[in-house]
Parts: C-alpha cells; structure tokens; sequence
C-alpha cells in the first residue's frame, strides 16, 4: 500500500483508511483508494472482510467506526 | 470515498468557517497550536488558514517526527549504512534528511546499501530473503508508527531472525508538548491534539495540559472538516471558560487507546534516559530504546556507533519553526538556501514539515511577506 506521493510515510498524515477483502493469518488484504495492499493485522486481530482500518507503516492500528448519517 | 467525501464538504467547511468566525471575539487574538505535522500539511494543502478570522492564527508544533531528529542520529545511521554487509532501510523521507556527513541518498550513491522502505515488516522481509547480509531498520517516528517497530521485533523473535536489527529513534509526544507548555511567556491559547498518535495513546495521555497548564486540548481527524470543527470545540471551550481534552476524531480514537499497540511497545521498548530533539536539545525520557531483551535486535548494541552532537547549520532557523516562535517563511534560508529539492533544515524535507507544506501550497500567497521572488 502506497501514500500518495506528497505524503510522507513516517507519520500520521499517510495513515490511510482501507477496506478489508480478505484476512489471510496475522494479515489483511486490503483496498484503498482502489490500490490493493497487505497489512498486518496483529493490533486488529478480530478484522474481518468489509471493515475500514486505518493502516500506517504496513499495520493496521485501528478499526474505523461509521460517521453519524 | 466513504470517511473521506463526508470531511471534505464545502457547505459543511463553509458552516463550520461561519461558526468560528461567531465565536471569536474582534480583536482578540487566539493562538492554536496543530501539534502534528500532518495537521499541518493539511492546513496548508486546503487553505484552512484562509477560511479562518484574523483574531485566529495556528502555529505549526513539533510533531513531524522526521524534523526532530538531530543530525547526529543522520550520521549515525550513514555509519551503519557504510559497515560491510549491511543493508540500511528506512522510510523515503530520512533518506534526504541532512547530517553532519551529507544525506542517507549521499551515502547510497557513494556506495553504501540504503534502501526505502514502507514498513519495518519490510526490512524484516528484505532481511529473510538476504539471509547472507544484515538489514538494519533505521526507525523514526512518533506513537503513530512505533506500534509497526514493536510488531516487527515481535514478529523477530518469534521467528528466529538474527540478520536483523533495529536501530531505534522512536520518540514520544508528550515530552515536546510538556517543553512547549513549560517555555517562559507561553502565547499559545489551545492545542489541536494528533489524531493517529492518539489512536494508539488514547486521548487520556492529553489531560495533563488542562489540568496542569490550563489549555485546552481537541484531539482531531485530518480532513479539512475535521480540523474546522477541532477549531470551532477549541473556541467553544474558551468562550465558554471551559478547558479540557475534547475527541473530535471520534470515528477511530478513543480515551484509552489501542492497548494491544501499547502492550506491543511496552513489551519491546523502553524510556531512554535522554534523547536530543532539533530545536528543543535534550528531552529526558522523551524517547525510546529497545528493551535488554531485544538486545539482539537492537543496532546500538551490536554495532559501534558514532554517536556524535552535531550543531545545526547556523543558518538554519528549524528550531524556531518546530517551537512555533517564527513562521516558515520568517526563516532566514526559506525557499532560497533552503528548498525541498536541497533541504538545509529538517523542516524543508518532510511534506509535514511545516516549511515544506508552506513552500508547496502557500508560498504564493503571500508575496509581501514572503522573502522569495514568488
């Protein structure tokens, strides 16, 4: 998974917000932005297809809630 | 995009840019400091400034985690870079970083082996195909990017990796903050808190500068609409007399954080006694080392280090910026000695730099006080 190139990857600003496809082991194949990518899931370890984590330097750190409608 | 399309929305920015304007009182200046660089690329990048009342000026923090680092910890680096049969990765940004001995691209093209990578789990992986060499993980970062550091050590061990190291420059949020907040004649009224440190550290960690400083604290998303509304709760809490840590960035941090990351670092990591920050000096306990059990893994341990002070450029004004006393701009060097493409100060490398958001999307703005022919 890769920032977009005027971000820089050493901090928050490239954590990006990705939607599961598949979990495979301790890691996530995910989607963002329509680029597909693995990350680690080990601090998500309950991520399943369809959740949105936000992922930072090949992990994933958290899972995104919902906004209010 | 979903969670993106909702925070970007002019008529919502447009309402939230009115509601602020409401809440100040003319005249009446209020300094907010965005702590996080990436805050601060965004500002930048959206214009945020402009949408804002001139009672309203944000000054750009000390969170840009490649902008702290002092260029002995550089040379350090490009002195592991250049041992035989080491391979040194680390994220795209350090490599242009500036030391005492030129920049970690200087050294590749002089021969050493420095790669880029996008994730420690990278270098570990580098470090299982290249069984025959040493792949040495040079780490930055705020709490943001130390949980993946913590995970990839883990992941070390467990799998038996010894061709591989970390060499750890992993630094914590709330020493900076505690310095800013503790600086004689202190101007800044608020603070827009980090929003993906905090979803590791929970926003708990920020109660300390309500309650022991009297500012307080909005823990923000990064879209435009996200910092608008962090801005507006700010200015909601001091008219209000209120003072106390507030979540705008409800939608993925909470109060307590991530305990898993924070059981991960703490499992592999610890305070060091004192760590150097460019244009703050030495912070104790302000950054981390690998823990005696992971002595294996850690660079320092294994390798000779340099570890020289090297002084900034004179004429490199980064600690200034960093600590909100000038603006990008302000500084002697800005856009002329000083650019993205020959950075001379750490803030000019970074994009969350707050000198290099400034060259990339406001330089033309401001062509009365802006030192370059813009």
């Amino acid at each position: 998974m890769k920032p977009e190139p005027e971000r820089c990857v050493t901090c928050s600003d490239a954590a990006v917000a990705a939607r599961v496809i598949a979990v495979e082991g301790d890691e996530a194949v995910i989607v963002a932005d329509g680029v597909a990518g693995r990350v680690a899931v080990d601090l998500v370890p309950d991520a399943a297809p369809g959740d949105v984590l936000l992922c930072h330097a090949g992990i994933a750190l958290e899972r995104l809630e919902a906004p209010p409608a | 995009m979903k969670y993106v399309d909702e925070y970007r929305s002019p008529p919502l920015a447009k309402a939230l840019a009115a509601e602020i304007a409401g809440l100040v009182r003319p005249k009446v200046p209020v300094r907010v400091m965005e702590v996080c660089g990436g805050h601060t690329h965004v500002i930048y990048r959206h214009g945020l400034e402009d949408l804002l009342p001139p009672e309203v000026e944000l000054v750009h923090g000390p969170g840009c985690p490649v902008c702290v680092i002092p260029m002995g910890r550089v040379d350090d680096a490009i002195a592991l870079a250049e041992l035989p049969g080491v391979i040194l990765a680390t994220f795209g940004d350090m490599l242009r970083v500036p030391g005492g001995r030129g920049s970690l691209l200087e050294a590749k093209a002089r021969g050493a082996d420095v790669r880029m990578v996008y994730s420690p789990l990278d270098a570990l992986a580098l470090a299982r195909k290249e069984p025959a060499r040493h792949v040495v993980f040079f780490a930055v970062g705020f709490e943001t990017t130390t949980p993946a550091t913590a995970v990839t050590l883990l992941r070390a061990r467990a799998e038996g990796i010894r061709n591989f190291s970390v060499f750890c420059n992993h630094v914590t949020i709330e020493p900076p903050l505690r310095a800013i907040l503790e600086t004689p004649g202190l101007t800044i009224d608020a603070f827009v808190g980090p929003g993906h440190v905090s979803t590791v550290i929970g926003t708990d960690a920020y109660r300390f500068i309500p309650e022991e400083f009297g500012r307080p604290v909005v823990v923000s998303g990064f879209e435009p609409v996200d910092l608008l509304q962090s801005v507006a709760m700010l200015l909601r809490q001091l008219r209000e007399g209120r003072c106390s840590v507030e979540n705008q960035y409800t939608r993925v941090v909470h109060a307590e954080g991530n305990p898993r990351a924070l059981v991960a670092i703490a499992e592999t990591m610890e305070l060091r006694e004192t760590f150097e920050w460019r244009g703050l000096g030495m912070l104790p306990r302000s950054a981390l080392q690998l823990r005696e059990a992971f002595s294996e893994w850690d660079a320092e341990a294994r390798f000779p280090l340099p570890g020289v002070r090297v002084e900034d450029p004179k004429a490199c004004q980064c600690g200034e910026v960093l600590t909100g006393k000038i603006k990008p701009w302000e500084c002697k060097v800005f856009g002329t000695a000083c650019t993205p493409e020959q950075p001379l100060g750490t803030c000019m490398v970074s994009s969350e730099g707050a000198c290099a958001a400034f060259y990339a999307y406001g330089r033309l703005r401001r062509p009365q006080e802006e030192p370059v022919g813009a």
